[in-house]
């Protein structure tokens, strides 16, 4: 499901980063460019002999039509809490040595990174693993929600789940 | 993005992606207690369509947990959402 937003939506977004970090996790949303080389440097350890790297950025096409901006918002508290879960159960089931999540929020231009997901471990395999599930997971699970505008038109909140263009809201819109 | 403290006798709920679109509004205070059971008919006399535009593929937090007020078996069916609860409509999400 998705709907529509007029090209005037502007998302509600914190001006500052929220983050959350202990020894071995950091998660963190925020309104500023998205650091993948702090990411990388959080996560490396002498303990670590693979460092797995993932940097998503946004496509500047959605089935074939131009997208001309994009923005994300967040139910920030329960995202933090929903990143840091996934952080902890991948530390275990992969006896990761270190994680991080970084989400961009707010107006994120066509090109740039959206996402930045860090993971070390003692061995290769484990990482790789760790990193894709640790996107797969976010995909699925984070609070975040996508507002995708296109050329000429209006907004559209994409659903990670369904994969097809959204419905327009009509009547019955604000009728409080 | 956080809701401001609700008035005595009223819980807060946020609204994001398409819940925030269809109501056109981030959050607002609604009167307390209301049985779990009776949330989404309770929007959909404010908001009148939402239920089945809106809210029927959302999922719902109460102080940042999740509840499964879903089918007439779910079991928070019968839980009381309090003065001062934060309540949440969660559209599917869309990060990445």
């Amino acid at each position: 499901m998705s709907t529509t937003e007029p090209s005037t939506y502007k998302p509600d977004i914190p001006s500052d980063p929220v983050a959350q970090t202990t020894a071995n996790i950091h998660i963190e949303l925020t309104p500023n460019a998205l650091d993948s080389l702090a990411a990388t440097r959080f996560v490396r350890s002498p303990s670590a002999g693979a460092t797995v790297l993932f940097i998503g950025t946004t496509r500047d096409t959605f089935n074939d039509l131009p997208v001309s901006s994009l923005a994300y918002t967040s139910y920030a508290p329960l995202a933090l809490a929903t990143l840091h879960n996934i952080a902890t159960t991948l530390l275990a089931k992969h006896a990761l040595t270190r994680i991080a999540i970084i989400h961009k929020l707010g107006e994120c231009p066509i090109g740039e990174e959206s996402i930045v997901i860090a993971v070390s471990a003692p061995h290769r395999q484990a990482a790789w693993r760790a990193g894709e599930e640790a996107l797969e997971e976010t995909k699925k699970r984070a609070e975040i929600w996508k507002l995708e505008r296109f050329e000429g038109g209006d907004g559209v909140w994409r659903a990670n789940r369904d994969g097809v263009m959204g419905v327009k809201v009509g009547e019955g819109e604000g009728a409080a | 993005m956080a809701a401001s403290k609700a008035p005595a006798g009223h819980f807060s709920i946020l609204y994001f992606a398409a819940a925030s679109t269809f109501t056109s509004k981030a959050t607002e205070h609604l009167s307390a207690p209301v049985e779990a059971r009776d949330l989404f008919s309770k929007l959909e006399a404010l908001y009148p369509g939402i239920k089945d535009k809106v809210l029927n593929s959302c999922a719902v937090t109460v102080n940042l947990t999740y509840i499964d007020i879903y089918g007439d078996e779910a079991p928070d069916l019968e839980m009381v959402i309090k003065e001062g609860d934060e309540v949440a409509i969660i559209p599917p999400v869309s990060s990445g």
